[in-house]
């Protein structure tokens, strides 16, 4: 494993910002460290990254403590800035330098970078003198002018406009198919996951869904698909009940039944279909509907308290 | 702690900085100060050794011309050396339309009773500040001795009861050894060394200054996050120091080398008699004390720029210090008259004044080797409790954006680290 985060506390004061987090990044994956704003997911990067020590729990980045693998972690924070008075290039190769790499090849590197996000023109130019959107794509270069391992984006979508959403994102796409394991923390879950491998959820500080994505998506899919068809039987297997809506009929299904066994169903009784959807889940709904059932069981056992 | 990443850090800081316009200016003005001043001495140079002179003069008001009203009887006539000078008149209205007429400055009416009682009215337009001069001038005082003495003395004692002494200053250390003599004597062993001085003091603030203003703006603009997640707090803070010391450093060099070579550059240039180099002493201490005095205040300016959430609240908390080491500066006008007074050691022997008060008194007088060996043992231990509380805070502030922790807080930090 890449990153191993075994039983994670943090305190500030009387407040726990991580709660017993434990979670692993495995080689080359794209993972998504994602909750509301406030959750914990910056404590626990910085934490990793050695910014923040630990209260409780271990820790390791590329097998050794936080702190000892600087030079292989690339790290794009949500609180970002730059020189502003220091020329561009100037800015890479010292934030390449301060990783361990030497000045001339950070120089090279700094170069094809800028090249890459088409900033070649203006390595010369201070960094004040960029708009935001070439600040952003800066920022994010500058967060893997060393070649690191691992890379942590925090928020990398935080204040871009389409047009540099997707730029974004295929940085990434690149990166990871360089094979740099890149770990992704937003709160704009709708964003990340269509890029992530597995994921974790966390709220409050505490870990609330875990796992390969395809998995919690599957999990979590509602017992119900959306037929659109002229007439159905009311007789399918596996089927509870059929309701009619605005032209179509919504199924709902018995627990883990696949669609797929219905679909079959319904071709071989050849029924005259024109739609059959699996309705997608964005995942934002999925951890909405996970945090409001622990709410609620918390509420609960406090109200028997 | 990883040295490589400490001088990276030392040698972006100084580049950055030694690139400034505020920087280069600065730097530059003691040279070209000191070439205008050989430049204009050379131009001169025939008329170097009145220098000390024209000092005086200028103190002096022999270009006044005196209305003389005599009761008494003793300077009537008026000798001949004299007469140019200083007018007779008849009457006290008489000379009174003369003044009023702008004809003289003042007008002395010397009483029937002079002899007895010495008594003599000075009487001026405006304000009584020009007769108090007069009173004091020296060649006022002439004219009475030569008057009262003519003929009935020897010339030459004469001469010496009116001017009874021309003094020259000379300047000894306590080890006997000549530091100089006349006026170029006191430029170099008072003037250039109490400038130098100032400077240096100066040096450990705007040295300083550049430290809260780089971890004020690396908080602000939020590189700071990126630069910690490379390098360990306490390599970002030693490189800062030792960067920014560099530049002070290097400034205080271009300064004292100026300095050096306009003392030389005095001997050749203006074949000055005599004329002594900058007190070693001055120069070598100088140095000890910029450094640790630098040392000492950049930590705890690095601790406490971290903690502003801007680089304006940043100065505001460091005004603190900044008002500890310009204590010595408010006294100084005691400090002429007596450097080594009991105020002047006791701040020495304070660690947050005694670099500003040291160098101030280097050059004014002898300090006591206590006093200096105390100083910098007490700058020397308070070095690394400095560091022990700046650099909890320049972590712990590093990371808290937006509000600026308060004294509790602060005190919490420290506690607990």
């Amino acid at each position: 494993m890449i990153i191993q985060v075994q039983d994670l506390v943090k305190r500030y004061g009387d407040f726990v910002a991580v709660d017993h987090l434990s979670f692993d990044v495995a080689p080359g994956e794209i993972f998504g460290l994602l909750g509301p704003n406030g959750a914990g997911k910056t404590t626990t990067i910085r934490v990793i990254m050695d910014i923040l020590a630990p209260d409780e729990g271990e820790v390791t980045v590329l097998g050794q403590p936080p702190g000892r693998a600087k030079g292989q972690v690339g790290y794009l924070p949500e609180e970002r800035g730059l020189y502003r008075n220091l020329k561009v290039l100037d800015t890479l190769v010292y934030l390449a330098e301060l990783k361990g790499t030497p000045r001339g090849e950070a120089r090279e590197r700094g170069t094809a970078l800028l090249e890459r996000i088409r900033l070649e023109e203006w390595a010369d130019r201070k960094v004040k003198d960029l708009s935001q959107g070439m600040q952003q794509r800066l920022q994010l270069v500058a967060a893997v002018i060393h070649d690191p391992e691992v890379l942590f984006l925090d928020e990398p979508f935080q204040g871009l406009d389409p047009v540099n959403v997707e730029r974004v994102k295929s940085l990434i796409a690149e990166w990871h198919q360089a094979g740099k394991t890149i770990v992704l923390s937003s709160h704009r879950m709708n964003l990340v996951e269509v890029l992530c491998d597995r994921v974790l959820l966390i709220n409050r500080g505490r870990s609330v869904l875990y796992g390969p994505l395809a998995q919690i998506k599957q999990a979590h899919a509602p017992h119900s698909i959306r037929v659109h068809a002229a007439d159905l039987p009311l007789d399918l297997p596996g089927v509870i009940q059929v309701q009619p809506d605005d032209g179509a009929f919504n199924l709902t299904l018995v627990e883990g039944v696949d669609p797929k066994g219905v679909l079959r169903e319904l071709l071989d009784r050849d029924v005259d279909l024109r739609a059959f959807e699996v309705a997608p889940v964005p995942l934002e709904d999925i951890f909405l509907a996970v945090v409001q059932d622990e709410d609620e069981s918390e509420e609960g056992v406090n109200g028997l308290a | 702690m990883d040295w490589r990443k400490v001088w990276v850090v030392a040698r972006h800081e100084y580049l950055h900085s030694v690139r400034r316009p505020g920087f280069i200016i600065m730097t530059a003005i003691v040279p070209l100060f000191g070439i205008l001043v050989l430049f204009v001495g050379t131009f001169f140079a025939g008329q170097a050794s009145r220098l000390g002179d024209f000092f005086v003069e200028q103190f002096d008001s022999t270009s006044q011309r005196i209305g003389v009203v005599d009761r008494s009887g003793y300077f009537t006539p008026i000798l001949p050396e004299y007469r140019e000078r200083f007018l007779l008149y008849e009457g006290e209205s008489e000379a009174e339309t003369a003044l009023l007429a702008e004809e003289v400055t003042t007008v002395l009416v010397i009483g029937e009773d002079y002899l007895e009682t010495g008594r003599v009215v000075a009487v001026t337009k405006g304000s009584g500040f020009g007769s108090a001069a007069v009173s004091d001038s020296g060649s006022v005082r002439g004219f009475f001795v030569d008057h009262l003495l003519a003929g009935q003395v020897d010339p030459a004692l004469q001469r010496r009861a009116a001017n009874p002494m021309s003094v020259e200053p000379r300047v000894v250390s306590s080890r006997g050894e000549s530091q100089g003599e006349g006026a170029w004597g006191f430029v170099f062993t008072f003037v250039v060394p109490y400038v130098l001085s100032i400077f240096l003091v100066m040096t450990i603030f705007i040295s300083s200054g550049y430290l809260l203003q780089s971890v004020a703006e690396e908080k602000e603009s939020r590189v700071v996050e990126i630069v910690v997640s490379s390098v360990r707090p306490i390599e970002l803070m030693s490189g800062k120091v030792i960067g920014l010391g560099a530049v002070g450093l290097t400034q205080v060099m271009v300064w004292m080398l100026s300095a050096v070579g306009f003392s030389s550059g005095a001997v050749a240039l203006l074949a000055v008699v005599g004329a002594a180099s900058i007190p070693a002493r001055v120069l070598i201490l100088g140095v000890v004390y910029y450094l640790l005095g630098y040392t000492l205040y950049a930590i705890l300016m690095a601790g406490v720029g971290a903690l502003g959430a801007t680089s304006q609240e940043s100065q505001q908390l460091a005004g603190i210090f900044s008002m500890f080491a310009a204590v010595p500066y408010m006294i100084s006008g005691f400090l002429f008259a007596n450097p080594n007074a009991l105020l002047a050691r006791i701040l020495s022997f304070f660690p947050l004044t005694a670099p500003t008060m040291m160098m101030l008194r280097l050059p004014l007088a002898e300090v006591p080797w206590i006093d200096v060996a105390g100083s910098i043992i007490l700058l020397l231990l308070s070095i690394p409790v400095a560091l022990w509380a700046g650099g909890k805070l320049f972590r712990v502030g590093l990371l808290i954006y937006g509000k600026r922790p308060t004294l509790k807080e602060i005190w919490l930090i420290l506690r607990e680290g």
